[in-house]
C-alpha cells in the first residue's frame, strides 16, 4: 500500500446510501441503490454480506471495488471443493517447527546442566518456555490473516458454494463473532477495526441457514437496460452512444432467450471492447455473426441465436 | 414503530419467510440505523436483513407493500369530490357480510347501512356551503383537520389496541372495523353528532353534514384496513392449514387443483432433505501421505511416526437407480412417483431414472431437460398406461443397467407389484440385490393389500432390503429421509 497518500475517510464515504453509491461511481463500478445499501449496511451492523445471482453479473468485482474505495487490502479466498482450515484458516509451519525440535535436542545438555535425576530434569524442561505451538510457527491463511489485519481490510469468500458444507460450519464462527480459535494457542479477535466480508454464491448448492442467518443477503440480477448502459459507459467510456444503446439492447433480447447460459455484464463489456477494437459504428446482423462467440460460450446458444439473428437484431435496433 | 415492526415480521413468518430471532435483532438495528421516514430506504435495507432467498425476497416485496400502505386517507379536496362514489360504496353488496350489526350500532341515529348515504346527500343538498362551526370531539377534530397521516397512525394504533392481528376468519372483519371504531372515539363523535342534528343554526347544520361524511369515509377506510390485514395475517394460516392437510391425504385422492401445492411441496422437501443430508467425505487409506498433519499427530510420541495421515478424502458419490411403474393400476400414484424422482434428480447428484409399463425405458435425460410438468407428461405418454409386466422390466432393467450395479448403488423401485399373474422373475430382484448396496421397494398400497389378488408383493418383498407403503406426503418424506441417510 501506499504510504503518502492521504487515506480516505471510511466514515465519510460511508455516511449514507448515496455517498456509497457515489464513492462505488467514482471507481467505475455502477450500481442499483440495493447494493448501495447493502454496503452501508454491512459497515454499520458489522455484517458479512452475502451475494448471490447469476455469473459475471459483478459480485467479486463489488468486493474488490469496495476494497478500492475504503483503500483497504482485499484478502481473496478462493472456495474449491476439499477446501479445508489447512488452508483457510491457519497451519502450522511444520518445517520450522521440525527444526525446533532438532535444535532442542541439540541444546537439551544445556538446558539440562546440573540437574540431576529425572525429576530434576522434567521439572527444569517444564520451566523452559513451550514456543512450539506459539505464534511464530503459525502460518496464518486467508481467514487469520483478515482478523490480524490492523487497520481493518476487506475479506472476499468467493464461490462459497463450491466448498464443503463442512467449510461452512468453520466459518461461522469466523463470521458471527470475528474471532478464530485455535485450540493450542487460545481465541483469536479481530482488531479494533473488524474485516468487511463479502461472500460470493452461484447458487450451485443451496447455503445452509446457519451461515445465512448470520449475513446479510443480497441478490443482483441481471440489470435493467438503463443501468447496464451506464455501467458500458463507465467501463468502456469511448464507445459510441448510438452502438452502446444497441449493444445493450441487443444483450437484454439475448436474455429473453431460452439459452444455456445467457450473456452477463462482463460478457456485454467484453463484447463493447471487441467491437471497439473493430471499430465499429452501429449494430449489423453480419458484425453479430462474427462476434457472436464473445457473447455466448455454447455452439448450442451461438446457433440457436443465428438462426434468429435477423428478427433478434430487429427488435433489439427497435427497442434501442 | 417497534411494535410495527414486530407485526410486520410475524406476518413475514406467514408468508413462509424464515425469520430468525437473531435476524429480527438485525432487523430493529437495520431500522434504527436507515430510520423510518424513508419508505424505500427502509424497504432495501430490510430485503437484505430478512429474506434470504430469491422466493422470500418476492414474499417480501409483496407483505411490504401490502403491510406499509400509509396512502390512505384522501385529502379534503379529493374526499369532497369522491363524496358520491363514497356514498355508493357504502350501499355496495360488499358490506354485506356479517356487518350490518356493525353499520346499525355505528349510525346509532337509526338511519339503516343503506340509508346513511342518501341521508348525507339530502343533508348537503339542503345547506350551501359556508361558514362552519368547530367540532368539539377528538375524533371530530382530527376528521376535520385533514390530516392523513395522523388519521392513518390513530387507525393503526386502534387496530393494536383491539388486537387486530388476531383476526383468524373473515366474518370478523365487521367486528374488527367496529371495534376500531369505537377506540377512536365514535361514541363521543355520535353524541356530538345527535346534537348538532337538534341544533338550529346553518354552520352547526354544515359541520353536521360534513362530519357524517368524513365519518362514513373513516368506516370505509378501516374497513380497508381490516381486509388488508386480515389477507396479510390470517389468509397465510389458511395456506398452512391447506399445507398441513395435504401432507397427511391419500395421493391418490388429492384434488387436481392442489397439484401445484402438492409439487411445491415436494420439492421444498427435496430440499430441506438435501441440505440435511450433504454427501459425506472420507479419508481413504492409500495414496499419498499428509506429512504436516502427521508430523503434528505424531508430536505426541516425540517425533516417531506411529500414525499415519492421508492427503487424499475420497468423496462418496452414492448412486441411485430408480426404477417407477406407470402402468394402468398406478395411474392415480404414478405422478406423484415421478414428482419424487424428479425431485431426488435434483437432490441427489447421479440418479438414473426408468420408467415402465410393459417395457421399461431410461427416462434419466428426459428429466435433466425438461421442466417437472412437461417431463412427467412425457413419461406418461411414452411408457404410461400399458399392463404391467415386472417381468419383463426386471428384464431390460438387467440389459440396461444391471452391468453397472456395484455396492454403492441404490436401487429404489416406485410400484404396487400387481404383475397380471405375469412371471415374477423374483431371481432377477434378487440378483439385483445381491450386487447393490441396497433394494428399496416403495407401494402405495397399504399393506393389508400385498399379496392380495395379482400382488406380487409379498414375493418381492423377500427379495429386497427394505420394502415401505408410501402413499401420503408424510410417508414420502419418512421414506426419503431414510433412504438419503442409507445412501449418503
Amino acid at each position: 500500500m501506499n504510504e503518502a497518500a492521504p487515506r480516505p475517510d471510511p466514515a465519510k464515504l460511508i455516511a449514507s446510501v448515496d455517498s456509497v453509491r457515489a464513492a462505488l461511481q467514482t471507481e467505475r463500478y455502477i450500481c442499483s441503490s440495493q447494493i448501495a445499501t447493502a454496503v452501508y449496511l454491512a459497515w454499520h451492523l458489522g455484517k458479512p454480506i452475502l451475494v448471490e445471482g447469476p455469473p459475471g453479473v459483478g459480485k467479486t468485482e463489488l468486493a474488490k471495488t469496495t476494497a478500492r474505495m475504503l483503500d483497504l487490502p482485499l484478502i481473496r479466498l478462493q472456495c474449491y471443493e476439499g477446501l479445508d482450515e489447512a488452508k483457510a484458516l491457519y497451519e502450522w509451519k511444520y518445517g520450522k517447527q521440525l527444526l525446533y525440535i532438532q535444535v532442542l535436542k541439540e541444546q537439551l545438555g544445556e538446558i539440562l546442566q546440573g540437574a540431576v535425576g529425572l525429576k530434576a530434569s522434567v521439572s527444569r524442561l517444564h520451566e523452559f518456555g513451550d514456543i512450539f505451538f506459539s505464534e511464530e510457527f503459525l502460518e496464518p491463511r486467508p481467514l487469520l490473516r483478515a482478523l490480524r489485519e490492523e487497520g481493518g481490510s476487506v475479506l472476499l469468500i468467493d464461490e462459497v458454494d463450491k466448498a464443503d458444507q463442512e467449510f461452512e460450519s468453520l466459518l461461522l464462527e469466523m463470521l458471527s463473532d470475528f474471532q478464530v480459535s485455535i485450540p493450542e494457542i487460545g481465541t483469536i479477535k479481530a482488531g479494533a477495526h473488524k474485516p468487511l466480508v463479502f461472500l460470493t454464491s452461484n447458487n450451485t448448492r443451496e447455503i445452509s441457514d446457519a451461515l445465512k442467518r448470520r449475513c446479510l443477503h443480497l441478490y443482483i440480477p441481471f440489470p435493467e437496460a438503463k443501468l447496464e448502459q451506464e455501467i458500458i459507459r463507465a467501463r468502456v467510456p469511448d464507445i459510441p452512444e448510438e452502438l452502446r444503446r444497441q449493444l445493450v439492447a441487443f444483450v437484454q433480447e439475448l436474455r429473453e432467450l431460452d439459452l444455456k447460459k445467457v450473456p452477463a455484464i462482463s460478457e456485454t463489456i467484453d463484447w463493447a471492447r471487441t467491437l471497439m477494437l473493430l471499430h465499429s459504428e452501429a449494430l449489423e446482423a453480419d458484425l453479430i455473426k462474427d462476434t457472436l462467440n464473445v457473447i455466448l460460450k455454447f455452439q448450442d446458444d451461438i446457433e440457436t441465436v443465428e438462426a434468429e439473428l435477423y428478427s433478434i437484431t430487429g427488435r433489439a435496433l427497435k427497442r434501442g | 414503530m417497534e411494535r410495527t415492526l414486530a407485526n410486520f415480521i410475524r406476518a413475514l413468518r406467514m408468508a413462509d419467510v424464515r425469520v430468525s430471532t437473531s435476524e429480527t435483532l438485525d432487523a430493529f438495528r437495520t431500522a434504527e440505523i436507515t430510520g423510518w421516514r424513508d419508505r424505500t430506504a427502509l424497504k432495501e435495507a430490510l430485503a437484505l436483513t430478512l429474506p434470504k432467498t430469491a422466493d422470500e425476497k418476492d414474499a417480501y416485496d409483496a407483505c411490504f407493500e401490502q403491510f406499509f400502505r400509509f396512502d390512505d386517507f384522501r385529502s379534503e379536496a379529493a374526499e369532497a369530490d369522491s363524496q358520491q362514489d363514497e356514498s355508493e360504496q357504502e350501499s355496495s353488496p360488499q358490506s354485506g357480510d356479517g356487518e350490518p350489526g356493525a353499520e346499525g350500532q355505528a349510525q346509532g341515529d337509526g338511519g339503516g347501512g343503506q340509508s346513511s348515504g342518501s341521508d348525507v346527500e339530502e343533508l348537503e343538498e339542503l345547506i350551501q356551503p359556508g361558514e362552519m362551526s368547530e367540532a368539539r370531539s377528538e375524533l371530530g377534530q382530527m376528521l376535520m383537520g385533514g390530516d392523513a397521516s395522523q388519521l392513518s397512525l390513530a387507525i393503526a394504533n386502534a387496530a393494536r389496541e383491539t388486537k387486530l392481528e388476531e383476526i383468524k376468519v373473515f366474518t370478523q372483519k365487521g367486528l374488527f372495523t367496529r371495534r376500531i371504531m369505537e377506540a377512536m372515539g365514535l361514541a363521543e363523535l355520535q353524541q356530538e353528532l345527535e346534537e348538532l342534528g337538534a341544533s338550529n343554526t346553518l354552520p352547526e347544520q354544515r359541520l353536521n353534514a360534513e362530519l357524517r361524511r368524513r365519518r362514513d369515509g373513516l368506516r370505509e377506510q378501516i374497513r380497508d384496513y381490516v381486509e388488508r390485514q386480515f389477507l396479510l395475517h390470517a389468509d397465510a394460516r389458511g395456506d398452512r392449514l391447506r399445507e398441513e392437510m395435504l401432507r397427511k391425504v391419500k395421493l391418490s385422492n388429492v384434488e387436481v387443483r392442489n397439484f401445484r401445492h402438492l409439487r411445491m411441496l415436494v420439492q421444498k422437501m427435496a430440499k430441506q432433505l438435501a441440505t440435511a443430508h450433504s454427501r459425506r467425505r472420507k479419508v481413504t487409506k492409500r495414496g499419498q501421505l499428509n506429512v504436516p498433519k502427521m508430523l503434528r499427530r505424531n508430536m505426541r510420541h516425540g517425533g516417531e511416526m506411529v500414525e499415519l495421515a492421508w492427503k487424499s478424502t475420497k468423496i462418496d458419490r452414492p448412486k441411485v437407480y430408480a426404477i417407477c411403474d406407470v402402468s394402468g393400476s398406478m395411474t392415480t400414484y404414478a405422478r406423484f412417483m415421478l414428482m419424487l424422482l424428479y425431485s431426488l434428480e435434483e437432490v441427489l447428484p447421479n440418479v438414473r431414472a426408468f420408467a415402465f409399463s410393459s417395457d421399461l425405458g431410461e427416462v434419466t435425460d428426459l428429466f435433466r431437460r425438461e421442466d417437472i410438468d412437461d417431463a412427467i407428461a412425457m413419461t406418461l405418454k411414452d411408457f404410461g398406461g400399458g399392463s404391467t409386466d415386472y417381468g419383463q422390466a426386471f428384464e431390460d432393467f438387467e440389459r440396461l443397467a444391471g452391468r453397472d450395479l456395484d455396492h454403492r448403488s441404490t436401487l429404489i423401485i416406485l410400484g404396487d407389484a400387481r404383475n397380471n399373474y405375469g412371471q415374477a422373475q423374483t431371481e432377477l430382484l434378487r440378483g439385483f440385490r445381491d450386487r447393490s448396496k441396497r433394494v428399496i421397494w416403495l407401494n402405495p398400497e397399504p399393506e393389508m393389500a400385498w399379496g392380495s389378488g395379482d400382488s406380487e408383493m409379498r414375493r418381492y418383498q423377500a427379495h429386497v432390503h427394505q420394502a415401505n407403503v408410501c402413499n401420503s406426503l408424510v410417508h414420502l418424506e419418512r421414506v426419503v429421509s431414510g433412504l438419503l441417510r442409507a445412501v449418503s
